[in-house]
């Protein structure tokens, strides 16, 4: 049961990153098994970070701790849970306001595609001021005293940590840009996919809660688990699309003369146009691929793994995430 | 006739000491050349006159009366004259180069005139062949004879034959003739003696040449040691041999050794067996033995004394035995170098084992091995060199038949071996050992047959006789010994000594000797033909044979004594390198080897200790080499050098070995910089050269140098300590805020010190190089972790984790430094790869530009560009921007926090020093605007209290952040209520009474009068911990709880607190008064003490202040009196303004009291 909604979740998820054909179960299956490994990855380690700070229950902070490094990830992860944050005080302090909180509805699961909600909506409750998540490694950690917040100064950092989430925006907003209004419902209803949207518990049995971690977690744990891996899906997707368009690229060349016009014309075609009669879905292969690529050691990693000269036995599992270089590229060329 | 020539061709110094030797003996006719023999050294003593000048000569005409083999000598002269000339012809050549022209005109003349030319003087000829054979050796005393003789000898000759023949009573006709005979002999005999001698020479000057060439090599080549220890095991087994073969022999070696000095009475010391150092010593000696009865020593003395001085005597002298010594020198040498050659001889060395080879003695009939014949040398079993030759071929060829599989190592061994052999054999000289009684008995047939003979032939018996007689008498003191001993020196002068009685005797021999020489020497008779001779009847054949044989030794020996020997594969250089060292390294590889006892040190050896002779040849071979690095190999360089030598190089014993410094570590001196030399200038002070050379570390080379990136991380991390302040003075008011009491040591102020990179102290260096001290630079890099921890957040950090983060760093960097480095030495390419092969002189870059290089190893240590950028961008300028508002906001928080103590006077401080302004109380505009507003400073009282600052300390403000936070937190909580609170019930007083329902109004109409009528006090409106709930039963300090008291009294509460008057006034019926009264009054005590406690305590705070400040105080407490509720307060409120101000005692104590006790707003909304 559990299992076909996933299947659902998953392609809906594939559909939203760009997958447009209709994926095998072999496939589906394949990146299920990817994603429950990487979210064991994860509470395993956040587990061990808990332990290590001698706490036995796992905070938001040890699970942000691991993505640190991904400041896209890190700033939409901020920006759910000061959201969350806002949405539950106005659903404690009062519950008159019927229409704010359909609001706030509206931005339901803002990890789903990335939404963040208008900062209009706040501005006209000045009341519900949003609070900022302060990480334990942010500068104002550095100090003994606790450093009051200050409105007027926007944080440019923040501009520009959601510039990928921007940029995954626009890409949607292009796809979206000549859909039906049917299709554009499909869309809308496939980017509220989600692992563990109202199915908190059987997400919590699928990976393992209780033997690698502490089997009743915090409400925003499972929440950040499940943007994590919809982020991972989405990033498996993406990355295998390439594999696969790659592959076909090199099948036409390889096919005969015709292959470069078809090229061509192919490119020209682009990631995201409807479906056509020779789309094909991705294929276990190609998601292989893909994880393979994902999990390759950055030269960063290899240059302090490097012991005498050898690499250790077994490389640690790593988390699937965008690669290093196009994050710092994105910000490059911002600042620029 | 060879006889004759042989002794001819000696220079008569020469021959003179045996016959001294001789002397005593006085074998009949010999006695005669005692005197004559003395006649020269006379002569070089005493300025030279005529008569003994001629001695010479005369001598040998005297010889020439009782020689009575004249007429064979004639007749062999005849024959061998035509070749002799045949031989001059080509003879003429090798001549002309050492002759001089006089001699080389006289030859011909000696040869063409014959015995028809009375005039020729004998000395000429005898003179160039001196010089031909003269050596080094010699020289030195030779040198006097000769000059003597020059000038001395030809012309007083005519003259002193006269008497030397009527002395000798021989008829003057001999005289001519024997003077062309004594030339004629010296030619074949020459020539004999050159090809021989050439053979020596040639083989000495190639094994020199060798050893040249090696030496020079050790200049250019670095020989590494690895066969030195083969060498040594080598060596040992050879000495092993040796020592066995020592020991069997001797017993015999002694007796022999011994019977030979026995046989001599020590009449004089010339009789004396000094071997054949007599020869080299005989002027010395001679000297001695004339004026014996001038000298102090005892013949014992002087005969160890001789013997000290006397170098390289042969051990194979023998008095009896003729050759002996030649015979053995040279064949012990063959045999030693045989030996020597360790690499192949090692197999050859011992006998064959039965237990390695069972079946040897099978096949090999006749064993033999180098071992057994040196065991036969010493016992001296050989009695020809071909008794010693066909030994040595012998085990070869047994050596050749038990191995017969060709791939056989031993084999390879053996050739090699042989060919060696074959190279050395020549060296030794063709001589058969005969008894001295034999010999001497020969002699005295041939003299007797002589005399019988012609008497024209009076030379040649005379040269005979004294060549004969010259072994004979002592062929020990022959001059060979010094020769062969010294087999590095020069060309052996005396070889020629010993050679010539090998052909003597050979005469009567011929056939074995052309066997003997020959290396498949065709027999004498097929020679012939090509013998320049042509007609050859026995005796001129076998000569010429002879003579043969050694040309064709000599070419062939020539050839073969070439360096190059190709048997082996192994580089030619090489070979001869470990060759011609082998031995020395073997000796030195020995004593490094004694040094060691198992892998440690031995204690027990001597001390290695530098010589000034080894320190001096390791700077002379310095310079040769140095020299030779120039191209001008000019030995002339090493003149000079060891020309400075001083004596006392010569004190030391100056072993000269061939082997290259390197081996000689303890000589070894280092090169002097130039600095480090002693100078001196013009005016004899020495330079001083330390300024030139010594040098201060320049600054900084351990601190962080200037960059933009430093100066931002500086500036971010002066960022953090300045919030740090703020941030504890934000704890403190924080602090201040929720205690109510605070001491002036509570908080210690946080004063970080500002980061200073501190330098190495100043530092001389000698060098240019940078400073290489490990923990240095270890610490070094630990500061600049710190640093960058500081940087990241971390205030303080553990030892442990800085240390490891230093070592994960250093080690980091040191792969960056490999990495670096090996790009950096990867070899230069051509700079354009199309002209490579074109350009002449072709140019080479780098094969990486330095940017390549530093990306490259970015790139292999996993870094990129970007990733830097990245992290300067947002973890050095952007923290500092975050810093910078971070630090913004935490002042603000601050000023905010401290408002309430600061802000009273108002927005422009116009009203700060309105009546009881806080501003003006606290003092802390001083700070403010900057400036000494009391004028302190200017009375010194910061230095006289030593203030750090003039502002009111901040605990003084205590009391208001207190107040102001309590303020704060009340208004707060008003602000919290939704709605307003309702107004509060008016007060029960004895008016308001009659409102209150009926219930109740007897209750508070006795409460009122209780308090004496004043309003009635709400419990909710007094501070917390006077209400009667807030007084908790508290345990005693015994733990047990009391039993309840008496009602009457303060039940509640253990504590010596005083109630509050309301509490107080709870028991009714009392007659409260006195009693509450005077409690008050011990209260406002209490509280005045406080008081004054705490101005005692701020002394510091001015006292110029003092009345200002107790004004205040006084007008404070009045205000706060004012507000307050009091029991007693009844009088009116406006007197208690008036108390204020009057200060009244009574009023203000009273007042006091509830100063402290109501600290709260709360008053003023009383009032």
């Amino acid at each position: 049961m559990f299992k076909d909604r996933l299947t659902e979740s998953l392609r809906q998820m594939m559909f939203v990153s760009g997958e447009t054909a209709e994926p095998s179960v072999d496939t589906t299956t394949l990146i299920e098994e990817i994603v429950r490994q990487q979210v064991v990855e994860i509470l395993a380690r956040s587990t061990a970070l808990a332990t290590r700070r001698g706490v036995r229950s796992i905070s938001t902070d040890d699970l942000i701790f691991l993505i640190r490094h991904d400041k896209a990830k890190v700033s939409r992860l901020k920006t759910f849970l000061s959201w969350k944050d806002v949405r539950k005080n106005v659903k404690d302090s009062d519950d008159k306001g019927g229409a704010d909180a359909a609001d706030f509805a509206g931005a339901d699961d803002p990890m789903a595609g990335g939404v963040v909600a208008g900062p209009q909506d706040v501005a006209s409750k000045p009341k519900n001021k949003r609070a900022r998540v302060g990480l334990a490694w942010d500068v104002n950690s550095f100090y003994s005293v606790q450093v009051p917040e200050r409105d007027d100064e926007e944080d440019e950092e923040e501009e520009e940590q959601n510039y990928a989430t921007l940029q995954r925006l626009a890409a949607a907003d292009e796809r979206t840009k000549h859909m039906t209004k049917e299709e554009y419902v499909f869309w809308s209803e496939c980017r509220q996919a989600s692992f563990t949207y109202r199915k908190s518990k059987r997400f919590r049995e699928w990976a393992g809660f209780g033997i690698v971690t502490e089997s009743k977690p915090n409400d925003d744990i499972v929440d950040i688990l499940g943007f994590l891996t919809f982020e991972i899906v989405q990033t498996l997707t993406e990355e295998a699309l390439k594999v696969k368009e790659r592959e076909d690229r090199e099948k036409n060349r390889r096919g005969g003369e015709n292959g470069e016009s078809s090229k061509k014309r192919k490119r020209e075609t682009g990631l995201f146009d409807p479906p056509e009669e020779g789309r094909t879905p991705v294929e276990p292969r190609h998601i292989r691929e893909a994880y393979r690529k994902l999990q390759a050691t950055p030269n960063k990693n290899i240059a302090m793994l490097l012991h005498n000269g050898r690499l250790p036995a077994r490389m640690p599992l790593r988390l699937v995430s965008l690669p290093v270089s196009i994050l710092s590229g994105n910000i490059l060329t911002v600042q620029i | 006739m060879s006889l004759g020539h042989h002794h001819a061709g000696l220079p008569p110094g020469h021959l003179r000491p045996p016959d001294d030797l001789h002397d005593a003996r006085s074998i009949n006719g010999y006695s005669r050349f005692l005197s004559g023999s003395r006649t020269p050294q006379m002569r070089a003593s005493a300025d030279a006159d005529g008569s003994h000048a001629g001695g010479l000569i005369s001598d040998a005409d005297i010889a020439g009366d009782e020689d009575p083999r004249i007429p064979i000598f004639r007749e062999l002269y005849k024959r061998s004259e035509a070749q002799i000339n045949a031989l001059f012809a080509n003879q003429q050549s090798a001549e002309d180069a050492r002759r001089d022209a006089v001699a080389d005109s006289d030859e011909p003349q000696a040869n063409t005139q014959r015995a028809d030319e009375p005039a020729l003087p004998p000395a000429p000829p005898k003179k160039p062949a001196r010089k031909l054979d003269d050596d080094d050796d010699y020289d030195e005393y030779d040198d006097d004879d000769d000059d003597d003789e020059e000038d001395a000898a030809p012309p007083p000759k005519p003259k002193s034959l006269g008497p030397s023949q009527a002395a000798s009573s021989f008829p003057s006709p001999s005289r001519p003739f024997g003077g062309s005979v004594s030339v004629l002999p010296d030619a074949p005999k020459e020539v004999k003696k050159e090809t021989l001698e050439d053979i020596r020479k040639k083989l000495e000057e190639d094994k020199r040449a060798t050893e040249e060439a090696a030496r020079r090599s050790f200049h250019t080549l670095f020989y590494t040691l690895e066969n030195d220890r083969d060498a040594m095991l080598d060596q040992q087994r050879l000495e092993e041999s040796e020592r066995q073969v020592e020991a069997e022999m001797s017993g015999q070696a002694n007796a022999g050794n011994n019977a030979n000095p026995n046989s001599n009475g020590y009449g004089s010391l010339s009789n004396a067996n000094l071997g054949a150092s007599s020869l080299t010593l005989k002027n010395l000696i001679a000297r001695i033995d004339m004026k014996r009865t001038m000298v102090q020593a005892s013949d014992a003395e002087l005969r160890s004394l001789m013997s000290e001085v006397r170098k390289n005597r042969s051990k194979w002298a023998s008095e009896d035995k003729i050759g002996q010594e030649e015979l053995y020198e040279a064949a012990e040498k063959v045999l030693s170098e045989l030996k020597a050659m360790t690499e192949h001889s090692s197999a050859f060395l011992t006998r064959v084992n039965k237990r390695d080879a069972p079946d040897y003695y099978t096949i090999i009939k006749h064993p033999m091995d180098l071992g057994t014949m040196t065991k036969k040398l010493k016992a001296l079993q050989y009695k020809s060199k071909q008794e010693f030759v066909d030994d040595i071929n012998l085990i070869w060829s047994n050596c050749f038949k038990y191995n017969t599989n060709p791939e056989h190592f031993l084999r390879k061994h053996a050739l090699y071996m042989k060919k060696e052999t074959e190279k050395l054999v020549p060296l030794i000289p063709e001589i058969i050992i005969r008894d001295r009684v034999e010999v001497e008995a020969e002699e005295r047939r041939l003299q007797m047959a002589e005399l019988d003979g012609a008497e024209e032939s009076d030379d040649e018996p005379i040269m005979s006789s004294r060549g004969r007689k010259a072994p004979g008498k002592s062929s020990s003191k022959k001059g060979t010994a010094p020769v062969r001993n010294t087999p590095s020196g020069s060309e052996p002068p005396g070889g020629q000594a010993p050679q010539p009685p090998g052909p003597v005797r050979s005469d009567s021999d011929a056939a074995l000797e052309g066997t003997q020489n020959g290396f498949a020497t065709p027999p004498p008779g097929t020679l012939t033909p090509s013998d320049p001779l042509g007609v050859g009847a026995g005796l001129p054949g076998s000569q010429g044979d002879a003579m043969e044989i050694d040309g064709l030794i000599t070419s062939s020996t020539a050839l073969s004594a070439l360096p190059a020997s190709g048997v082996e594969f192994e580089d030619p250089e090489y070979k001869v390198w470990k060759q011609v060292t082998k031995k020395d390294r073997a000796v030195i590889a020995a004593e490094r080897h004694r040094l060691f006892k198992g892998d440690k040190l031995n204690s027990e050896e001597p001390a290695l200790l530098r010589t000034k002779a080894g320190m001096r040849r390791w700077l002379r071979n310095q310079q040769q080499s140095s020299a030779e690095g120039d191209k001008t190999r000019e030995l002339a360089a090493q003149g000079p050098s060891t020309a400075s030598a001083t004596l006392a190089e010569g004190i030391e014993v100056d072993e000269d070995r061939v082997i290259p410094d390197y081996y000689d570590v303890m000589s070894g001196v280092p090169d002097l910089p130039a600095q480090l030399f002693w100078k001196e200038d013009s005016d004899g002070n020495i330079v001083d050269a330390s300024e030139d050379f010594l040098r201060i570390l320049p600054k900084g080379s351990f601190t962080q140098p200037d960059s933009k990136l430093a100066r931002k991380m500086d500036a971010n991390m002066r960022q953090m300590q300045e919030t740090r302040k703020v941030c504890s003075k934000v704890g403190i008011v924080k602090q201040m805020q929720l205690q109510s009491q605070m001491y002036q040591n509570q908080f210690q102020k946080y004063q970080p010190e500002p980061f200073v990179e501190q330098d190495v102290p100043a530092h001389v260096m000698n060098d240019g190089g940078p400073v290489i001290a490990p923990w240095v630079c270890r610490a070094a890099l630990q500061r600049s972790v710190a640093k960058v921890f500081y940087h990241t957040g971390f205030e303080e950090y553990q030892p442990s984790a800085l240390e490891a983060v230093t070592d994960v760093a250093s080690d980091f960097f040191q792969k960056i430094g490999e990495t670096l480095k090996s790009y950096m030495e990867i070899p230069k390419v051509p700079a354009t790869e199309t002209a490579a092969e074109a350009t002449t002189a072709p140019q080479w870059k780098r094969a990486y530009t330095e940017p390549e290089i530093v990306l490259h190893t970015l790139a292999s240590v996993g870094i990129d560009v970007e990733g830097l950028e990245s992290y300067i961008k947002d973890d050095v300028e952007r923290l500092g921007t975050k810093l910078s508002t971070v630090h913004d906001r935490l002042r603000s928080l601050l000023s905010e926090l401290l408002r309430p103590a600061l802000a009273d006077g108002g927005e422009d401080g116009s009203n700060a020093f309105h009546d009881g302004s806080e501003q003006f109380v606290g003092g802390d505009f001083a700070e403010d605007i900057d400036e000494d507003f009391f004028g302190f400073k200017e009375l010194g009282l910061d230095r006289e209290f030593g203030l750090a600052t003039l502002s009111v300390p901040l605990h003084l403000l205590q009391n208001r952040m207190y107040n102001a936070a309590q303020a704060q937190n009340t208004s707060a909580a008003q602000t919290v209520t939704l709605f307003a609170p309702p107004a509060s019930y008016p007060r029960i007083t004895s008016e308001t009474l009659p409102s209150q329902i009926g219930l109740v109004q007897g209750f508070f109409s006795s409460k009122l009068q209780t308090s004496n009528n004043e309003p009635l006090v709400e419990d909710l409106e007094l501070p917390p911990k006077q209400r009667p709930m807030a007084a908790r039963p508290r345990l005693p300090a015994s733990g047990k709880i009391p039993p309840p008291s008496a009602p009457s009294g303060p039940t509640t509460s253990p504590q010596k607190r005083t109630l509050p008057p309301s509490a107080s006034g709870q028991p009714a019926g009392k007659p409260g008064t006195e009693p509450s009264k005077k409690k008050l009054k011990k209260n406002s005590g209490v509280a005045l003490g406080a008081d004054g406690e705490d101005a005692a305590a701020n002394p510091d705070s001015t006292k110029a202040a003092n009345p200002a400040d107790a004004k205040t105080a006084a007008a404070d407490e009045s205000s706060t009196a004012d507000a307050s509720i009091k029991p007693e307060g009844d009088q009116s409120a406006g007197q208690a303004g008036a108390a204020g101000d009057s200060s009244a005692a009574a009023g203000t104590s009273k007042n006091n009291d509830s100063a402290t006790a109501l600290p709260n707003g709360t008053a003023d909304e009383a009032s």
